[in-house]
């Protein structure tokens, strides 16, 4: 019994010195308020920069394959403007190809790093955060979304050209709505990895919920209650999205009803 | 019917087709086909599957690239780089043998997504037309409804009104009834033949040889990537020429 007791006044002076001595609460809702902000811009960034990658590899997987040098060759040769476009289009694809295997095949903390200290080297470490996590993630979204995309049936794309809508307008009303809506749950689980994935950004001196635990135990001297207090918080975070998913999902099935 | 100032007529020549060759890699699908279609023709293209109608069909709208050869449309040549490739199918409506609406759209939406998009009505003005469309087909009730809620045949009239909004000059069918269940097969021909005779011109890819008797001008008959042979229905059917045309009609009738 006194064994109990003891560990539970040790606990309420615990939860007190973490979070109430010194306003230490507030170092917690910073690093909140970055976790958040650094996930949120880098899901959008990611998303943005996924649909992108995704539609060029499509485009001219459906229209090539081009080589560049014959390309380049045949447009200086006949200066035909559409031996440029494919060189340029081959350009792209490698391009591209090389991101995802430089992203990919990297670990984003390193990543991250090199954005903080040689390519940018600011003081604004917010939005190197965003900037890093948010092409890295594209390069995992750009495929899932290519998946998507391939998924649709080419009579889609087909009807939509049929009725004289351009190729980019009948990607995006017709083949991009139905893609996105079959990728839905890999895009879920892609932001829910986004969101444990930001708490290494303590390595560029961003404090988020994982840096400001890791401060608030360094004075404290008390692992316990900060570690699972963020865990906890994380675990909050992640159910609060697959909820937002869910009933996104939801919505979309509309059209599946029989 | 009244596009680009010009008054046309019927029986002027609409679609030219000269010396049209597809390949696919070695594949050749289209050796050389010269045909006209005229204003106000019901053309319906048959013969056995791998003779390259469908292919023909979707060379006359661009789908498919054609390797040599020209199509003029409208005394316009359509195969030159220069064609305006979305205008040009604006003007000529397409049907698909698996249906192709947009399952997340509701049936409305699909017949009115492509009139707005391209400006050639406001909202309003599309809403409106396609409502009349669909009750024109029987179908006013089910416009809020998604494509999936709908049975075969009543896809395929969607879709045939789907492209009627655009207001084309003509339309190409690649074989619509294909897919269908037998039941729902004449419910999609009454409504082609109506569009018939309202005097649309029409090319139609099928195997439903009694359309092909009742509603067409001409029968044309496709085997190894050539017009073998061509004549309107009754001679057509009752005294075929070539025996490639003879073998295939012994085994279908």
């Amino acid at each position: 019994m006194q064994v109990l007791l003891n560990w539970y006044h040790g606990l309420v002076k615990a939860i007190d010195s973490t979070f109430i001595v010194d306003g230490r609460y507030q170092i917690f809702l910073e690093g909140l308020g970055n976790t958040l902000i650094i996930t949120l811009g880098a899901l959008l960034l990611g998303v943005a920069v996924g649909v992108f990658v995704a539609i060029s590899k499509v485009y001219y997987y459906q229209t090539g394959p081009f080589y560049f040098w014959s390309s380049l060759g045949s447009f200086l040769r006949t200066g035909q403007l559409r031996y440029l476009h494919q060189a340029i289009l081959k350009l792209l694809d490698g391009l591209l190809s090389c991101y995802l295997t430089v992203f990919r095949g990297t670990p984003v903390v390193v990543q991250l790093m090199i954005w903080a200290f040689v390519v940018f080297s600011t003081t604004h470490e917010l939005l190197v955060a965003i900037i890093g996590f948010g092409i890295n993630s594209g390069a995992y979204v750009s495929e899932i979304v290519r998946a998507g995309i391939m998924a649709v049936d080419i009579g889609q794309t087909e009807a939509g050209r049929s009725l004289g809508l351009s190729a980019a307008r009948t990607m995006q009303c017709i083949v991009l709505p139905q893609a996105l809506k079959n990728v839905l749950p890999a895009l879920g689980n892609e932001g829910i990895a986004l969101i444990k994935e930001t708490s290494i950004v303590g390595y560029i001196a961003v404090i988020d919920l994982t840096k400001a635990a890791a401060l608030v135990r360094a004075r404290t001297f008390d692992a316990f209650v900060p570690l699972l207090f963020v865990a906890a918080v994380y675990l909050f975070m992640v159910m609060f999205l697959s909820f937002l998913l869910k009933k996104l999902e939801k919505r979309l099935q509309a059209s599946d009803r029989k | 019917m009244a596009t680009n100032g010009k008054t046309t007529v019927k029986g002027d020549p609409f679609i030219e087709v000269k010396g049209l060759c597809k390949s696919f890699g070695s594949l050749q699908v289209l050796c050389g086909i010269d045909e006209t279609i005229r204003r106000g023709d019901k053309v319906v293209v048959i013969g056995p599957s791998g003779s390259g109608k469908s292919t023909f069909l979707r060379c006359l709208n661009l789908l498919e690239k054609s390797t040599s050869g020209e199509i003029w449309f409208d005394g316009e040549e359509i195969t030159g780089p220069k064609c305006k490739v979305d205008h040009l199918r604006q003007r000529m409506g397409m049907v698909f043998q698996h249906f192709n609406l947009f399952p997340h759209k509701t049936i409305l939406e699909n017949i009115t997504l492509a009139p707005i998009i391209k400006k050639v009505m406001t909202k309003a003005e599309a809403k409106e037309k396609a409502m009349s469309l669909l009750t024109r087909i029987g179908l006013a009730d089910k416009a809020k409804i998604y494509p999936n809620m709908l049975s075969g045949g009543q896809k395929q009239r969607v879709a045939i009104v789907r492209a009627l909004a655009m207001n084309p000059e003509v339309m190409l069918f690649d074989e619509p009834t294909s897919a269908l269940d037998p039941e729902m097969v004449g419910e999609v021909l009454s409504l082609m033949k109506d569009l018939a005779e309202d005097g649309m011109t029409m090319v139609v890819v099928t195997h439903e040889m009694g359309f092909a008797r009742e509603v067409a001008n001409r029968v044309l008959f496709m085997d190894s990537g050539k017009i073998l042979e061509q004549n309107p229905p009754d001679v057509f059917f009752s005294q075929p020429k070539h025996p490639r045309l003879k073998d295939f009609l012994g085994k279908i009738l």
